[in-house]
């Protein structure tokens, strides 16, 4: 009796799988191919704000929206002009500051590779992504 | 009570016979972009198989480095066509994954929305580690290394090195057939000061390639006290750019 229990509690969570099953595998160019962000690496508007000048801000959209507005002080730095806007950057670093990225839902992921490019190839340290990048940062303060 | 039955199962059937449908060849494209390359291009091509005709709302890329094209605003049955994402390389290197994502008016929603993904691998011909070296004010002026090494489909014998700021020395040391080590030392770390150093490479002959690393002297850590909780508007200090060395602007 139990063994008939336990088997169509398995034939019914099988069942179940399936849909899930094809679901993933129809879509499955839809999954995401970026890896989330450790929560480790993320920073709030608050807390970066609350480092005041311990934090240098980096602008990592395209050079028009940062032309557009961006927040004061930040250092513009995104991937189209790396190499010549690195050189603007790193004279204003020093290795006490922290350094905040960030972009906005257009430029989706370019604060996390930006962040990637400062810790791996620059070898800076506390290098964080803003959480909920510029819009949240707009949210705040206008 | 039979005939309201009917009506509807015959409607769904229509509805189902009668749908729209946009056929995509291919949903992601990797490429393969060469050395020097400024673009990347996708062609993501798709025929309507469905019976209706399919409307575009909207084609977004998920980055402002991806400008995305079709050819028409309204794809009738049997009619083929392509969506065309470029993608501007700049200074990216890697792996770069970018979508577009592209939606119609199908009332399936499962295919009003669609995800096309473009891949493409940017080979790193000269892998440089790290492209930063520092010291702060007053430290003891050690040499600094940084290690160069050509990628396999990068076949660079020599390299070449130049610097006229006259703080730093620059110092190349060859190693195993590819490899090399930069050795940077500052004269003197006794103010802030930095520069960049273009490395350049014999490969391709015809156009050689140029990267960059970049030394600096920086500003001591202020003691705790003396920080503010404010934002600092500071201008920027100078980097000593050599003007021998073009700039990554005037490639």
């Amino acid at each position: 009796m139990k063994f008939r229990a336990v088997g169509e509690a398995f034939v019914i969570i099988a069942l179940a799988c399936l849909p899930a099953i094809g679901e993933g595998f129809y879509f499955r160019d839809k999954v995401s191919w970026q890896s989330p962000i450790p929560e480790s690496e993320l920073v709030t508007v608050d807390q970066a704000r609350a480092w005041g000048s311990g934090a240098i801000w980096v602008d990592a959209r395209p050079d028009d929206e940062f032309a557009a507005d961006h927040v004061p002080g930040a250092f513009s730095l995104n991937e189209d002009r790396w190499n010549e806007l690195l050189q603007q950057f790193l004279p204003n670093w020093s290795p006490d500051k922290k350094v905040v990225v960030y972009c906005s839902a257009q430029s989706c992921n370019a604060a996390r590779d930006v962040a990637k490019r400062l810790r791996d190839e620059a070898q800076l340290k506390d290098v964080f992504v803003l959480k909920g990048g510029w819009e949240e940062w707009l949210k705040k303060h206008r | 009570m039979k005939t309201p039955i009917l009506t509807f199962t015959l409607s769904i059937l229509l509805a189902v016979a009668a749908r729209a449908e946009l056929k995509w060849e291919q949903n992601t494209i990797e490429l393969h972009p060469s050395a020097g390359d400024k673009q990347a291009v996708a062609h993501f091509k798709y025929e309507n198989v469905g019976k209706t005709a399919v409307h575009f709302k909207s084609v977004k890329a998920s980055c402002g480095c991806t400008a995305t094209q079709t050819q028409k605003e309204v794809v009738n049955p049997g009619e083929k066509g392509e969506v065309i994402a470029t993608f501007n390389i700049g200074d990216r290197t890697g792996q770069q994954v970018k979508t577009i994502t592209v939606q119609t008016d199908d009332p399936n929603p499962t295919q009003a929305t669609m995800i096309l993904t473009l891949k493409a691998n940017i080979a790193q011909s000269l892998e440089m580690k790290p492209t930063f070296v520092y010291w702060t004010s007053g430290e003891e002026p050690k040499t600094k290394k940084i290690s160069l090494k050509a990628a396999k489909e990068f076949p660079a014998k020599d390299i070449t090195i130049k610097s006229n700021s006259q703080n730093f020395q620059s110092k190349i040391v060859p190693g195993k057939p590819g490899e090399w080590t930069l050795e940077i030392t500052p004269k003197d770390t006794s103010h802030p000061m930095g520069t960049a150093l273009l490395i350049q490479t014999d490969y391709p002959k015809e156009a050689p390639k140029s990267f960059y690393v970049n030394a600096q002297i920086t500003n001591p850590a202020p003691p705790p006290m003396l920080r503010t909780p404010v934002q600092s508007n500071a201008p920027a200090l100078k980097t000593a750019t050599p003007a021998a060395i073009p700039s990554p602007a005037a490639r």
